[in-house]
């Protein structure tokens, strides 16, 4: 019965209650969590992975905004059919300057994590504009809006990399000086362009299954 | 034929199971047995000779053997669910004041497995759409004769039938589910379509 | 001399007598249908985009990106946590037998909250996002839930401190470790480095960013919307079914282990991912263990309400429970199969998913909250309710749409996941992806059928709840005198 008069006091205090409650719940997260963030594996960047360049920055804060990761998954499991369909699978490496990480959890449309190159630019243009008319069977929305949009006026560029630098992202102070320059003349649906057009590309298709 | 008078008459099947006792086994064998075996075999006559139609153009053919398998796994999961269905029905029988006799509960379960016994006949042609379309009536038809019949069946007032009759919709529900887990972990286990996993 | 010492002490009594605080709960109640409308239209529209993409008129702000943040926030924290802090706030006060501790805060939570929500609401139409599933509202409206959040934990432990009945009741644990717990998920969750008022940046990033998410993720469901709701069913299950709770010690024990296992279970959403393989294999295991505590409260729930057969009679709000219970069942077995590895192989990122998770919000967490709101309302109003047939047809509707959904999101998913992994005798792959896509438009239709009927519904619920209330205020209700054996000594 120690039991159950050790839960007689818990259950007449709110003091108490709130601290079992609290110590209970926070211990599997903890065992988790906690390893994980220590993890340095998880931050070693793999290969060529590079932090975003100014434009793609853009183009994946656009990506962001239109909720593409809604329908669309950033990751490629390793199963056969997978990399058959996709490309090789995705590596923790390739993430870490993935600031939320876009994984996804539903594939609507199809996994894009190893995008780059597999169509032009063009296409792309194409194909955000009115998907339909390169793919009639798709159900994508059109992204009209973001033919005319400059790429400038998706918040301040320099600000955002100041904001990542902090946050330990290896921008170096004329990466971040020319960046507002790199943005010049260009719309958002080129920056959302320039961004799928290097998803996944820092493990090429040679290298590894 | 029981199961065909409960799909004309439910009420007078009703009233005729609630004054007879039959025994288990001999409903097992002689009603039940040939509707568990309806859906297992349709859905291999369908698959050998037009294949599973998922919604994609191409309809996935599997080898005759693989089939057979499948539907004998089909055939098992369908008697464990119908034999366990009954069991917990008679389990549950004492929390709402029903009566225990097996035999009673095994032809209410029959009785209610009718409907999507016959409509299993979709399975000739596994056109995945077109068994959803016919089989999702079948199963209100089969909820409709499980909470109408229930109380007069297991003899129990007709609120404590209708708590009766949701628990085992629960339980239907966690039955149904499982077959689907189930029928994932073959598939990935190399029994059924070859998946690239 | 003894009458005029009765006398005395009846006077007493009456000064001391508290009202109960009702109509902060019925506001609360009101939003909370408002919102269940709203945002399951915005759910009916999305599911309608899916079959007519042109259905967004070229607008961003109808594009099924944007929408679909808003369907989900508008249902888990408009309906849910609006029907969530009314349940609270009415239950808190009855088991406490006292009045709501800081009435103004609680009025302060219950318009902050709606005005969060609304503002939130357009901010993700507007494109402001973090993306986070579930967590999508960008650093300001993350700081006023935050706010809102200790302002609701206040009231609600404020009355629990005050509470004249020295026993903390069952519902009441719920109801705390849903303020708790979510609390904690949600600051940890959501630190991030500003950049301007509706963009920042996670302090995680990638597969560490992956883990806490869906830690957050994964027990949002289940402190709110499973733990959350379960207070709900631990006060109104024996009031409507007036009995006591069936076993007292087998709540203890499951809420004890729903506590301490449910917050291990987030990794199975990562199955297959690049986090390390023990936390993934970690996440399923503890997943499949919490069908144990999961299943404890769903045979405490049926067993109480077993006993009450008789109130099914006259009382439309019990069928409801009785089958929000089933779908309960059925949801927190499901969850633990998709979490074994070899399931989820095949059932991840497909539409299964979905029907799983709608199994849960319509199966169970809406009909729970439907079940309630037909007790609550006709006992404010103080008369019975404007229709019972009406509310009867409800019930068959909600149970409909409820099994049309899963259904239809059953056979997509296991045909996506089948058609996605199949390969042919060479081991080439057999689908092109754009075949299989196209493959899914059926169902997509079925679902949304499923979701107006389920829609339908809720309208008609609404409207007999508001000819019950309306031009009403709460009736008042004070506290009981407390037996002298459970009262708290001062």
């Amino acid at each position: 019965m120690t039991g159950m008069s050790l839960h007689k006091k818990l259950e007449e205090n709110t003091g108490l209650l709130i601290f079992g409650i609290l110590v209970v719940s926070a211990i599997g997260g903890l065992v988790q969590i906690l390893p994980v963030l220590n993890q340095e594996s998880l931050e070693t960047p793999t290969g060529s992975t590079q932090p975003y360049s100014a434009v793609a920055l853009t183009g994946r804060d656009i990506y962001i905004r239109e909720g593409c990761s809604v329908c669309h998954t950033q990751q490629v499991r390793p199963l056969i059919a997978e990399v058959e369909r996709y490309g090789p699978y995705s590596r923790s490496g390739e993430f870490v300057y993935d600031r939320p990480f876009l994984w996804g959890s539903k594939r609507t449309g199809p996994d894009l994590h190893r995008l780059a190159g597999k169509y032009s630019d063009d296409w792309h243009r194409v194909h955000l504009l009115d998907p339909r008319s390169v793919i009639p069977e798709s159900i994508m929305p059109a992204y009209p809006w973001l033919e005319h949009a400059p790429a400038s006026g998706v918040g301040d560029i320099q600000k955002k990399m100041q904001v990542l630098q902090r946050l330990g992202h290896p921008y170096t102070q004329e990466q971040i000086e020319a960046a507002p320059q790199q943005l010049e003349g260009l719309t958002e649906l080129d920056a959302l362009v320039t961004y799928l057009q290097q998803l996944g590309s820092a493990v090429s298709r040679e290298e590894a299954p | 034929m029981l199961p065909l008078r409960a799909l004309v008459m439910p009420r007078e099947t009703c009233r005729q199971l609630s004054s007879s006792e039959p025994g288990a086994l001999t409903i097992l064998f002689r009603y039940a047995i040939w509707l568990l075996l309806m859906p297992p075999v349709f859905a291999w006559l369908g698959a050998y000779q037009f294949g599973w139609r998922l919604g994609a153009d191409e309809p996935l053919m599997l080898p005759a053997s693989s089939l057979a398998l499948i539907s004998a796994g089909y055939f098992a999961a369908l008697v464990f669910g119908f034999v366990s269905t009954a069991l917990i029905s008679q389990w549950m029988a004492t929390t709402y004041g029903a009566n225990r006799h097996l035999g009673r509960h095994f032809a209410f379960v029959t009785m209610v497995g009718a409907p999507l016994a016959f409509a299993s006949l979709a399975h000739l042609f596994p056109h995945v759409f077109l068994n959803v379309v016919i089989l999702i009536p079948a199963m209100m038809w089969s909820m409709y004769l499980l909470y109408s019949g229930i109380a007069t069946v297991l003899e129990t007032v007709p609120e404590r039938g209708m708590l009766m009759a949701s628990a085992l919709v629960g339980w239907l529900l966690v039955a149904a589910v499982s077959l689907l887990g189930l029928s994932m972990w073959l598939w990935v286990a190399g029994i059924g379509p070859s998946l690239g996993v | 001399m003894a009458a005029v010492y009765e006398e005395g002490i009846s006077t007493l009594k009456a000064v001391q007598a508290e009202i109960y605080r009702d109509k902060v709960v019925l506001r609360l109640v009101q939003f909370s249908i408002v919102w269940a409308i709203v945002a399951m239209g915005a759910g009916v529209y999305i599911s309608a985009e899916l079959l007519w993409p042109w259905l967004d008129f070229g607008q961003p702000w109808l594009s099924f990106g944007r929408l679909r943040p808003l369907h989900t926030n508008g249902v888990i924290f408009g309906f849910g946590v609006s029907a969530l802090m009314a349940t609270a706030f009415y239950s808190v006060q009855r088991t406490s037998h006292v009045s709501l501790f800081a009435p103004r805060l609680a009025w302060f939570c219950c318009y902050g909250w709606q005005l969060t929500v609304l503002l939130g609401g357009l901010s993700l139409l507007g494109g402001w996002t973090s993306s986070k599933e579930y967590a999508e509202l960008e650093w300001p409206f993350d700081i006023a839930i935050a706010i809102l959040w200790v302002s609701f934990g206040v009231v609600f432990f404020g009355t629990l401190v005050k509470r004249r009945i020295r026993p903390i009741y069952i519902s009441n644990w719920f109801y705390g470790g849903l303020i708790i717990v979510i609390a904690m998920l949600h600051i940890v969750n959501n630190l991030a480095l500003p950049v301007t008022l509706g963009k920042s940046y996670s302090l995680y990033a990638g597969a560490q960013d992956a883990v806490v998410q869906w830690w957050y993720g994964h027990n949002a469901v289940g402190f709110l919307l499973t733990g959350g709701f379960l207070g709900m069913v631990y006060y109104f299950l024996p009031k409507q079914a007036g009995r006591p709770i069936w076993s007292y010690r087998l709540s203890i024990v499951a809420f004890w282990a729903f506590v301490y296992t449910y917050i291990w279970a987030g990794p199975h959403h990562l199955h297959y991912s690049a986090i390390p393989e023990w936390v993934q294999s970690l996440g399923m295991v503890m997943s499949i263990i919490l069908l144990a505590p999961s299943w404890a409260t769903l045979i405490n729930g049926i067993m109480t309400v077993s006993g009450a057969w008789q109130k099914l009679r006259t009382d439309p709000a019990l069928k409801f429970i009785v089958l929000a219970l089933a779908f309960y069942g059925l949801a927190t077995f499901e969850g633990p199969m998709m979490a074994i590895r070899s399931v989820n192989v095949v059932s991840h990122f497909t539409d299964w998913t979905i029907g799983h998770v709608h199994s849960g919000a319509l199966g169970w967490n809406a009909m729970i909250t439907y079940g309630t709101f037909y007790f609550l309302i006709p006992r404010m109003a103080g008369r019975p309710l404007y229709s019972t047939p009406l509310a009867n047809l409800h019930f068959w509707l909600a149970l409909a749409g409820t099994m049309l959904y899963i259904m239809a999101m059953w056979a997509a998913g296991v045909s996506q996941g089948l058609l996605w992994l199949n390969l042919d005798e060479t081991g080439e792959l057999r689908f092109n992806f754009t075949d299989i896509m196209a493959g899914m438009a059926p169902y997509y239709g079925l679902r949304l059928l499923a979701g107006l009927i389920f829609l339908l519904g809720t309208c008609l619920m609404a409207w007999n709840l508001f000819m019950t209330i309306r031009g009403r205020d709460p009736v008042e209700v004070s506290a009981p005198d407390v037996d002298p054996l459970y009262e708290v000594k001062r």
